[in-house]
């Protein structure tokens, strides 16, 4: 090919490649660097108002870990010699073990293994590892010699095909430890609750699984006024899901596809309801529901709640038809539908997805409320869930470990909820996917 | 006898634009008539006045004489192909096909048997045997098109539309569906309406075009009569221009090649 140079191709192939290589580690290092220092500067606080015992500790590592990290970032841009990196490695390296000692000593690994020693650990590996992983990397061969500046052309394509290789499983391991972090988050409010279920005894405190007890459950579950509650949650919930679709899919539909007078002021006047906190509204709702003597029942609270639920899923519903092609309705009613039929054998089927989330929120909603529940119902023969997990801690006696049982028995029905309506769920917020 | 006349049919929006103004125009039966303009000139609105799904501002429209202006979309007895295809997604490729004869009003309603009898037919005339259990998603492009096309014709429509149904396609497969419509119409004879910014497209295809500008009809004559008297200064740049630059580059083509 006699073909007249290009820009990209004025420089020589070598100079490219050598200006382009940098071991996989660097990049890597630097920002596992750059999250540890992040995670470490946002616990030093956090041990400073608790008045922790290894406060000074904790702020050498950070200050160690950000000499790692600025020795990282130099060493990325090829400032460094071969030893420099090393050495801030390795001086970040004994803070890190000390620290992961302290850990182990205050708490005491061996003893109880209480939570307390997993969340120490936990803050000490974000300095170990990342100090223990510099170390190792800084003094690799692939990074010794690019470092050392002696690379040859050959020599830096190995090294890029070799990044190429690496840098998947690198970052399939950095996303699981992210994920892993995430789902521990969720999950520690929910294990907590469950060690408290089924602890003896009705306190909060004491270690994770230190011990086991069902009768929590069993009180909860062997009582009248559990049935009761759940009795009336699920009735509320379903009406209010019932109510709320038969209202929001039309409203949705008509205000998606239609133009009509006072369109515009009919669907904002449903975000203005949205914008007054439950509390201002509480007594004119309590009174308007006394005096059409709807308090202690049902259809009370089933109205009430439809009313909340309503604009959100109004709206949600309208944005999801807006996403239906207007071609598909013509089709249709070129096919001999009439608007009726246009809606319900092609719209509909189309929008299940939307729908089934927005029964979903309306059933959460209901299921979730507290404070309308409250203050309409005065009995205990009427109190929903919330209302009746409430009043398990009064002033007069706090049974802790029941209250957490029957929260968690009152999760239950969300979570498998969530479960089955998962891939629907998807599709709904996901909207769009229906390009014929 | 399938005679479609537009009498004096004017289309205004709400904010006071004319899409369409005082439109006559006779379409003969079994004729291809292919409307042929720029972006936004109302080609469009002028089918879509004709399917129902626009209301006429002014005028009427007839069907076989009768004043169709007031019947719903589905009474019109047409077949309508979009440019988007406009399939149901969650319908099988038969459920797609017989959607329309399904339906039908229960005492104009064929009999079960009868209906799997046309959308057989009409499956295999469009080569869709294999695809109808199939989703609309698993289709390709052209066979989505084939799929709309066999839709429009299963109920045997007295004016069949097509609002540019092959700008969709790449270039292969319209050149190929171009075919395969002309092909269609010559052996079923539907009185069709086609709808195209094309020039190529309308020539190859009609019987006659009817070019519109700025929602007024310029000429309405056979294609060839077009090129050769155009009616006015826009037809000489829109049609004859066009034609006569895509034969230079043609030409300039062939020029290089027997230069090489």
């Amino acid at each position: 090919m006699s073909t007249a140079p290009t820009a990209a191709a004025t420089a020589p192939h070598a100079d490219l490649v050598l200006g382009w290589y940098r071991p996989v580690e660097v990049d890597g290092m630097v920002s596992l660097l750059g999250v540890a220092l992040i995670v470490n500067l946002l616990l030093l606080p956090i041990e400073m108002v608790r008045g922790a015992d290894g406060t000074l500790l904790h702020g050498l590592e950070v200050a160690g870990l950000v000499w790692l990290w600025t020795a990282a970032r130099a060493l990325a841009r090829g400032l460094t010699g071969t030893t420099a990196p090393i050495v801030a490695a390795g001086l970040c390296f004994v803070p890190a073990v000390m620290s992961l000692r302290h850990a182990a000593g205050t708490t005491g690994i061996a003893a109880t293994g209480s939570g307390l020693t997993v969340w120490a650990l936990w803050s000490a590996a974000w300095v170990v590892v990342p100090a223990g992983l510099a170390f190792i990397t800084f003094s690799s061969r692939a990074v010794v010699a690019w470092s050392a500046g002696t690379l040859v052309t050959a020599g830096a394509e190995a090294g890029l095909a070799r990044n190429s290789r690496l840098r998947p499983r690198i970052e399939q391991a950095a996303s699981h430890a992210g994920l892993m972090h995430a789902a521990a988050l969720v999950l520690i409010p929910v294990v907590w609750i469950l060690d408290v279920a089924i602890s003896p005894g009705n306190g909060l405190g004491g270690s994770i699984g230190d011990a086991f007890t069902g009768e929590h459950f069993a009180r909860v579950l062997g009582g009248d006024s559990f049935w009761i509650w759940l009795r009336n949650s699920v009735a509320v919930s379903l009406g209010t899901t019932l109510l709320g679709l038969a209202l929001a899919v039309p409203a949705g539909y008509a205000f998606s596809r239609f133009r009509f007078r006072g369109r515009d002021a009919a669907m904002f006047s449903f975000l203005l309801v949205q914008m007054f906190p439950g509390v201002i509204i509480l007594v004119p709702y309590f009174l308007v529901m006394k005096s059409l003597g709807l308090l202690n029942t049902w259809l009370g609270l089933i109205l009430a709640y439809s009313v909340t639920a309503l604009p959100l899923c109004v709206w949600m519903l309208k944005g999801f038809f807006d996403t239906v092609p207007r071609e598909l309705e013509e089709a249709a009613l070129l096919d001999g539908c009439n608007q009726a039929q246009v809606f319900r054998r092609v719209i509909l089927p189309l929008s299940l997805p939307a729908v089934a989330v927005t029964a979903l929120f309306s059933f959460l909603v209901a299921w979730n409320e507290f404070l309308l529940a409250l203050t309409f119902n005065t009995s205990n023969d009427m109190y929903t869930l919330p209302v009746g997990l409430a009043s398990m801690i009064s002033a007069t006696g706090q049974a802790w470990g029941d209250f957490a049982a029957a929260s968690l028995l009152v999760s239950l029905p969300v979570a498998a909820l969530f479960i089955v309506f998962q891939r629907f769920l998807i599709q709904g917020l996901s909207a769009g996917g229906v390009k014929g | 006898m399938v005679e479609v006349r537009f009498d004096g049919v004017t289309k205004r929006y709400d904010d006071g634009t004319e899409a369409v103004k005082g439109l006559d125009l006779e379409i003969l039966d079994g004729e291809f008539l292919v409307l042929l303009g720029p972006s936004g000139c109302g080609k469009s609105t002028t089918l879509r006045m004709l399917a129902g799904l626009e209301d006429v501002t002014e005028g009427s429209i007839f069907i076989d004489g009768a004043r169709i202006n007031d019947l719903p979309p589905g009474a019109r007895g047409l077949g309508m192909v979009f440019q988007s295809y406009a399939l149901y997604p969650h319908m099988t490729i038969r459920d797609n096909l017989s959607f329309g004869l399904r339906m039908q009003k229960r005492e104009e309603r064929l009999p079960a048997d009868e209906i799997e009898a046309r959308v057989d037919e009409a499956a295999t005339m469009l080569g869709l045997t294999d695809e109808l259990v199939k989703k609309p998603k698993e289709l390709s492009g052209g066979q989505r098109q084939r799929v709309a096309l066999g839709r429009a014709l299963v109920r045997r429509p007295r004016v069949l539309l097509m609002d540019e149904p092959l700008s969709n396609l790449d270039a292969e497969l319209r050149h190929q569906m171009r075919g395969e419509i002309r092909r269609l119409h010559d052996e079923l004879g539907t009185t069709t309406v086609y709808v195209t910014h094309d020039q190529i497209e309308a020539m190859t295809l009609a019987d006659r075009v009817a070019v519109i500008d700025a929602g007024v009809l310029q000429q309405h004559a056979a294609p060839l009569d077009t090129y050769n008297e155009p009616a006015n200064d826009f037809i000489r740049g829109f049609i004859c221009r066009h034609i006569d630059e895509m034969v230079e580059t043609a030409n300039s083509l062939f020029t290089q090649r027997d230069a090489e």
